[in-house]
């Protein structure tokens, strides 16, 4: 490969294809002034006190305040906006409730953020069929609410259930604390109408299941709205179990529970649901918001069966039996609903509540095998202690998704920046056991740099290839995901190479 | 082509390709005949031949146990064929995280057998284990049994792979943690993807333990009515039944003979309850409950005979249509499944076509099988045949559903639409294609839209 010079290097990377062409001076008015042809005044968003709301998402380290923030109201609204911006080259980014980890929806610099909150009904029930048809802001509990007294519930659920969309479930590929037996977002979408990001609006999978051709429902869940903007979501609804039974048993050591997790496994048995958290999250969740979890407990694991009655009440003794075998020191089962909703009450605010124990705290999300559990853990220890910060451990331990939680000051010199290294650290303990650096966050923004931890240039060369596929143009949801930034090459053969001048850390693009 | 050819055979060794006519001719695709036909035993070998093949522009069919090699339209060339038969260990299997990563190469049951001594297996049920389908070829048709209405298809269990592009370039995506969000998820494009866009050599398989304990109840009902209602009534209560499978008389009068039941030529269903033992006998007697309310009768299978019934259901097509036969599958809701199944017999008097079918009822797929009369395919006799299919496939459409030939002669597929229509979402798929395949050297013209 020929290597340009330095001069032309840098001349070449100031004219990448997302930097906007000059503009006359009267050009930010014409196109406000498009935007409320297509959207009304109620549905462009342009005083900076306003935009100041939608600078960034769950991710709150990075902000960048778009242009205009537009609430369209339909997918045709969608449509008219992203070829207004594509006719003027404006970068656009989708968001739904804001409350994704990974900045996925942290707005574009000189770009435009399209809020698909108002976009927020369930257009369709039809419960013999067991699908509910909704528009992307609707949020992800309104489903289950609206299919529950008919029996139904859309299984997959985040802790943000309260707020999060569907639309960013379907970008994220969210999970929930219920996975482990019913899968993530992806198992339970059948259809999606999208706006691609030419503006083209078009229709993948559907009702009815197999549609002839590549699964692009696959493909685009999970894509973090990079591949065009979701107007409409075809999902599964299950049928409600006829029993659960949630089980709480407490450890002095958190190794001892991540060894029940394999036992229950073992046995055949695969739960709803097991959860794990240390003693600096019990401790953390009891202070927040007093779920009674036993304070000097090494570990807590949460574990919920559901099926058949006759089948909950068979496994109940075997899992106790398990815990009991790695010597838990003590066994609850909830014995109602209340006291079920208590003992989730505690995990599912786990996050919140470390603002009760440090002024700051970051959550990370690997994955590993969940064989490798204690190894993991007594790794995650000694790196804590090395950087000489805390880290709360709050888990999916049925999945092997960890979720650490790094403690520290803000206000302290420093310690910002040791959180991230650390955080970094951590990944790179869950990739080299074999795990992934997200299991349910998403890349966005916040992990871009570590995909080459997990892929190798081929493979993400493979991967631009499908966002050059959707995307030529690259203005959709542009510098996430990807390392480092590519362009769409027509021939299509070569995407993109690293510049040796950026592979030593001399330059960068921008 | 001579020379690539060459070039390949070095690549293998010459023990480890054909090239003689008659061994080809066991390797033609819709009749069109390989140039070579080459057994790799490595992913860097295959990978050199993909070099070779797409420097020189020639085609290439992947082929695993060559048990849907009928699948999808007639390709445009067949050149090469890549076998992937000795592609076939198990690389990584730790019982504990209920994942195993396995050459892609490996039959079903090869893998099924290896998972079974550690009481687990792979949640898929598609046709032709015997006859040895293998991983990948499963990956690429996203062929799906009775069971998908519990586990899904593979598509639900698949969370790692790797694959060989058109050019050569060895690419993996997904991971081999059951729960993973890094980046697009590749493993999901290649599913149903009839192998046009890279040859599947390796997957890494999110597996289930088995269950303790497994009964089926098959169920006679006086007519499609009563039996339908059966079915809505188990969808929507909490019984959480592995398989829910409705067969037309035809089917049931087959079945019934092939294994002695005494079945009379009436609508069945078979449903399939595994779990621990105890809430299996709670299940099959609510079951059992529901069918007498709605005038059904029932026998019990276990063990080894409930195996063999499913088995029979799984494979009927090949099993009692002789060897002609159209195989379909069709995808609607699972309302619009008794209509479906009316229609099939409205068409078999019609015609004087024998029509078999066999209903995912939960899922709203059904599996149809056309029988034809082998001795010579005529013009007379093939047309009656499409418009029998021409007519299905319109009445699945008008229910907003999708029909596909998944086997038919070479002489009838060409005077039917094998996908039928994708819809606008063709240009995406086109594009797709057309930057991980610059030259359509794989599977040329085989899959949806042309592709």
């Amino acid at each position: 490969m020929t290597v340009p010079a330095l001069e032309e290097f840098i001349i070449g990377i100031r004219t990448m294809p997302n930097k906007p062409p000059t503009r006359s001076s009267n050009w930010k008015r014409d196109f406000a002034g498009e935007l409320l042809q297509i959207l009304g005044p109620d549905g462009v968003i342009s005083s900076p006190e306003e935009l100041i709301a939608y600078e960034c998402d769950g991710l709150t380290g990075y902000r960048i305040k778009p242009i205009f923030v537009v609430l369209p109201r339909s997918a045709k609204e969608v449509s008219d906006i992203i070829k207004l911006c594509n006719r003027e080259n404006v970068p656009f980014v989708p968001r739904g409730a804001g409350t994704g980890l990974s900045g996925g929806a942290l707005p574009a610099g000189d770009g435009v953020l399209i809020s698909l909150s108002r976009m927020n009904r369930i257009i369709e029930i039809d419960i013999q069929n067991q699908r509910v048809v909704a528009e992307p802001g609707v949020v992800n509990l309104w489903v289950s609410n609206a299919v529950g007294r008919s029996g139904y519930y859309y299984a997959p659920d985040p802790s943000s259930q309260l707020v999060c969309t569907i639309g960013g479930n379907v970008a994220e590929n969210s999970g929930g604390v219920h996975c482990l037996k019913y899968g993530v977002t992806t198992n339970h979408v059948l259809g999606l109408e999208v706006v691609l990001p030419d503006g083209e609006i078009v229709e993948f999978g559907g009702k009815a299941l197999d549609h002839p051709g590549y699964d692009l429902v696959g493909l685009f869940v999970g894509s973090e709205g990079l591949l065009g903007i979701v107007t409409k979501v075809i999902l599964r609804i299950l049928r409600k179990p006829e029993s659960i039974r949630t089980i709480l048993g407490a450890f002095e050591k958190i190794e001892d529970a991540g060894a029940a997790v394999s036992g229950i496994t073992a046995r055949g048995i695969i739960p709803a649901g097991m959860e794990i958290m240390d003693n600096l999250s019990i401790r953390a969740v009891e202070e927040a918001v007093q779920p009674g979890y036993p304070q000097d407990a090494g570990a807590i694991i949460l574990i919920e069966l559901d099926g058949l009655s006759a089948e909950v009440e068979a496994q109940m003794p075997l899992v106790i039996d398990v815990l009991k075998e790695n010597r838990a020191k003590e066994v609850r089962v909830a014995r109602d609903a209340d006291e079920r909703a208590l003992f989730w009450k505690g995990r599912k605010s786990a996050f919140a509540a470390m603002g009760r124990i440090s002024p700051d705290y970051y959550v990370q999300d690997g994955v590993i095998p969940r064989t490798k559990l204690a190894s993991v853990l007594g790794e995650i220890e000694k790196l804590s202690a090395m950087y000489g910060l805390r880290v709360a451990n709050v888990f999916h331990a049925g999945d092997g998704n960890l979720h650490p939680l790094i403690l520290y000051d803000a206000s302290k010199k420093g310690e910002l920046e040791k959180a991230e290294e650390l955080s970094g650290e951590i990944l790179r303990v869950c990739v080299d056991a074999g795990g992934s650096i997200t299991g349910e966050h998403g890349v966005g923004y916040d992990k871009k740099r570590f995909m080459p931890l997990m892929f190798g240039d081929q493979d993400l060369d493979t991967m631009y290839l499908i966002r050059c596929a959707f995307d030529p143009k690259g203005l959709c949801n542009p510098g996430k995901l990807f390392p480092t930034p590519r362009s769409c090459v027509e021939s299509g053969r070569q995407t993109y190479k690293e510049h040796p001048i950026e592979k030593s850390g001399l330059g960068e693009r921008f | 082509m001579k020379d690539s050819i060459k070039e390949i055979t070095n690549i293998v060794g010459e023990n480890n390709t054909l090239s003689s006519s008659p061994e080809l001719s066991r390797y033609s695709v819709d009749g069109k005949r390989p140039d070579i036909v080459a057994f790799p035993q490595t992913i860097e070998d295959i990978s050199e031949i993909m070099k070779v093949a797409s420097r020189d522009s020639l085609s290439i069919v992947p082929w695993g146990g060559g048990t849907k090699i009928g699948f999808g339209r007639e390709p445009h060339r067949v050149d090469i064929v890549i076998c992937t038969r000795r592609l076939n260990r198990i690389i990584e299997y730790e019982p504990s995280d209920l994942v195993g990563i396995a050459e892609c190469g490996i039959s079903l049951r090869d893998f099924q057998k290896a998972l079974s001594e550690k009481n687990q297996f792979l949640a898929i049920d598609p046709p032709h284990i015997e006859g040895g389908a293998t991983l990948g070829g499963i990956i690429a048709t996203n062929d799906s049994g009775p069971m998908r209405l519990k586990y899904g298809t593979i598509r639900e269990s698949l969370i790692g792979i790797k694959v060989i592009r058109a050019d050569g370039i060895i690419i993996k995506g997904g991971a081999k943690v059951v729960k993973n969000v890094a980046g697009y998820d590749i493993p999901k494009l290649y599913v149903g993807s009839l192998g046009t866009l890279g040859i599947i050599v390796e997957g890494a398989f999110r597996l289930h333990p088995i269950p303790e304990a497994s009964e089926t109840l098959l169920i006679s009902f006086p007519n499609l009515e009563a039996l339908h209602e059966t079915v809505l009534i188990i969808l929507n209560s909490p019984l959480v039944p592995s398989c829910l499978e409705v067969l037309n008389p035809p089917l049931v009068n087959v079945i019934s003979d092939r294994l002695n039941l005494n079945l009379k030529e009436e609508y069945a269903l078979a449903v399939r309850i595994e779990s621990v033992e105890r809430a299996v006998r709670d299940q099959i007697s609510k079951v059992r409950d529901i069918c007498r309310e709605k005038d059904g009768e029932g026998v019990l299978f276990e063990g080894k005979t409930e195996e063999i019934l499913w088995d029979e259901i799984r494979e009927f097509p090949w099993r009692i249509c002789g060897e002609n036969r159209v195989v379909c599958k069709a995808g609607v809701l699972i309302t619009g499944v008794p209509s479906v199944i009316q229609k099939l017999e409205g068409l078999s008097k019609t015609s004087g076509l024998r029509i078999y079918a066999s209903a995912r009822a939960g899922s709203g797929i059904l599996i149809i099988s056309i029988e034809i009369d082998s001795t010579g395919l005529t013009q007379e006799k093939i047309l009656p045949i499409v418009e029998t299919i021409n007519s299905i496939r319109d009445f699945v459409t008008s229910l907003k559903g999708n029909l596909v030939i998944q086997e038919a002669p070479l002489s009838l597929k060409s005077q039917i639409d094998i996908w039928g229509e994708v819809g606008a979402s063709i240009n995406v798929m086109k594009k797709i294609k057309s930057l991980f395949d610059p030259n359509s050297i794989l599977n040329p013209g085989r899959f949806a839209g042309g592709i």
